[in-house]
């Protein structure tokens, strides 16, 4: 088999907090060390095939999204290496990426260009992009005047056009209407066949059964299961009940 | 100093500083996002095409105005093409201090973007030094336009000299300088906000203590009272040095003759332009390191 598409050896990843952002309190306070540490990822060791399209579950706080902001390097790890092949667009949050003072067709190009296209190559898809997003009416509108439904079918439209290999999704599929759904998954499916690579974090039991092939459980900043989805779901459940009624 | 030491140590000790070729390959990999940075950040300034553009100019031709009629008639500097030293020593001031107040927001103001998505965040500094240095250009455009005007207004002294040719040495080191700064200043200010009010000051102080309403005959002047280190000292400041340069290059060599003494011209000192090439280029280096050290806790910071 080739190489995996993400492969994650003792990833740990650290966050420092109380710590103000000013240089007055920095000189006053200098001699004392106030630095509480917070461990996020706790080694986490994990191989993502090519072509493989797995789902995150987790409850808040689990990891998953520092653990994805990490494949989209954002942050660098504590500790441990992140080894990934291929091109990544990661699709984090709802608008974020755009500049809410620019209009749509500023920011495809804007974000085409920081996911790794030439502007050429931008400005030949931005029909594209815009027929996809179904925004057409709207993409000389600044960015901040969209709904979050817009935001997503922007974001998602430019991320499926980028040529990219991986494809990193943070909840942000769940607020689209059901067509535009129906579309993002029979994309995500083509994107499969066509041997591209998703990671997904979803809360969403039907999504993940529908597309996942497998499913990964975080807990506590470790792989807590992993495997086939409906056995790892089942388990999630049953241990999120275990905790409610405690 | 410990402090400083300590916002090195909060900031990057936890990762192994990338290696300087590594990063630039990186910028070079990136260069089309820079250059559209660069692009809506010129379009913004210049809304409305030629209008916005003579409008981002106003400020220099004002300030420039103002000063050339204090310093002329109520501090009696009396040199021939007086306004056109002003200018020709405002300019790249005011280029200087645009890509450092520019730079120094430009990460923070991005810090939803950077949060989210990755690309060499040296960028965002380096597209505020590279747009203001594009409108210094423009700029600088201009100024012929105005020693043409000032030389048909006056035919008997012509302020052009052939010494122009030799601009794109201060303008290379002056991009350094500003680049160096502007990264450094960035990162800092990243981590701690305040640091943008103690830039403002500074650079209002700067102004004074560079050639721009005065010329440096007047401080070899000063010296030659007080001691030779002092036009030295002067000048050890990179961008004194670099005000002085575009003077002596842009604009043809006049005594200065404030309050009825005339000043000897003093030729372009190439030692001293050589120890602010040093400068600049260790400033640029410094700054950009530094950046790149840092740069992996913006997204951390509380």
């Amino acid at each position: 088999m080739s190489d995996p598409a993400i492969q994650l050896t003792d990833v740990r990843k650290e966050f420092r907090l109380s710590h103000s952002g000013s240089l007055k309190t920095a000189l006053l306070w200098w001699r004392k060390k106030r630095i509480e540490r917070f461990e996020v990822l706790k080694g986490l060791t994990l191989e993502i095939p090519k072509g493989q399209c797995v789902a995150l579950v987790g409850r808040n706080g689990a990891g998953k999204s520092t653990l994805l902001s990490l494949l989209s390097k954002i942050y660098r790890p504590t500790g441990g290496t992140i080894q990934i092949q291929g091109k990544i667009a990661p699709l984090l949050e709802l608008g974020a990426g755009f500049h809410p003072d620019l209009s749509g067709l500023e920011n495809i190009l804007f974000n085409g260009v920081i996911l790794g296209l030439t502007r050429e190559q931008v400005k030949a898809r931005m029909d594209s992009i815009v027929e996809f997003s179904e925004l057409k009416h709207h993409i000389d509108a600044p960015v901040r005047t969209y709904s979050s439904g817009m935001l997503a079918r922007l974001g998602f439209a430019i991320a499926v056009h980028v040529d990219a290999e991986i494809l990193i999704v943070d909840e942000v599929l769940a607020v689209g209407d059901f067509a535009f759904e129906e579309k993002c998954y029979r994309r995500i499916e083509e994107f499969k066949q066509h041997g591209g690579t998703i990671l997904f974090v979803s809360h969403q039991t039907e999504s993940i059964m529908r597309v996942a092939d497998r499913c990964v459980w975080l807990k506590n900043g470790q792989v807590e299961l992993d495997g086939d989805p409906a056995v790892v779901i089942r388990q999630y459940q049953q241990d999120a009940e275990a905790n409610d009624t405690l | 100093m410990r402090t400083f030491r300590g916002i090195l140590r909060l900031a990057s000790n936890r990762y192994t500083p990338t290696r300087m070729r590594q990063d630039l390959a990186e910028l070079w990999r990136y260069r089309e996002l820079l250059i559209t940075l660069v692009e809506r950040e010129l379009r913004i300034r210049y809304k409305n095409s030629v209008l916005g553009f003579l409008w981002s100019l106003l400020n220099p031709l004002l300030t420039v105005s103002v000063m050339w009629f204090v310093f002329k008639f109520y501090m009696s500097n009396e040199t021939p093409n007086f306004s056109a030293y002003i200018l020709a020593a405002y300019l790249p001031y005011m280029f200087f201090q645009q890509s450092v107040l520019d730079s120094s927001q430009s990460v923070l103001q991005s810090l939803p973007i950077v949060k989210k998505v990755y690309f060499p965040r040296e960028i965002l500094p380096l597209a505020a030094v590279c747009s203001s240095f594009i409108h210094f250009l423009l700029a600088l455009g201009v100024f012929f336009v105005f020693l043409i005007v000032i030389y048909l207004l006056d035919p008997r002294i012509s302020p052009f000299s052939i010494n122009m040719l030799l601009l794109p040495i201060p303008l290379v080191l002056s991009f350094m300088l500003a680049a160096g700064m502007g990264l450094f200043i960035s990162a800092l200010n990243t981590y701690f906000e305040d640091v943008k009010y103690i830039v403002q000051v500074v650079m209002q102080l700067l102004l004074f203590i560079c050639p721009v309403m005065y010329f440096s005959e007047q401080v070899l002047n000063a010296s030659s009272k007080h001691g030779s280190w002092m036009y030295f000292a002067y000048h050890a400041n990179p961008l004194a040095m670099l005000c002085t340069a575009f003077r002596k290059i842009l604009v043809a060599p006049q005594d200065p003759v404030v309050g009825g003494v005339r000043l000897p011209w003093i030729p372009l000192d190439w030692g001293l332009l050589g120890l602010c090439a040093v400068i600049c280029f260790l400033v640029f280096i410094g700054g950009y390191r530094f950046f790149n050290r840092v740069k992996w806790g913006f997204v951390e910071r509380p």
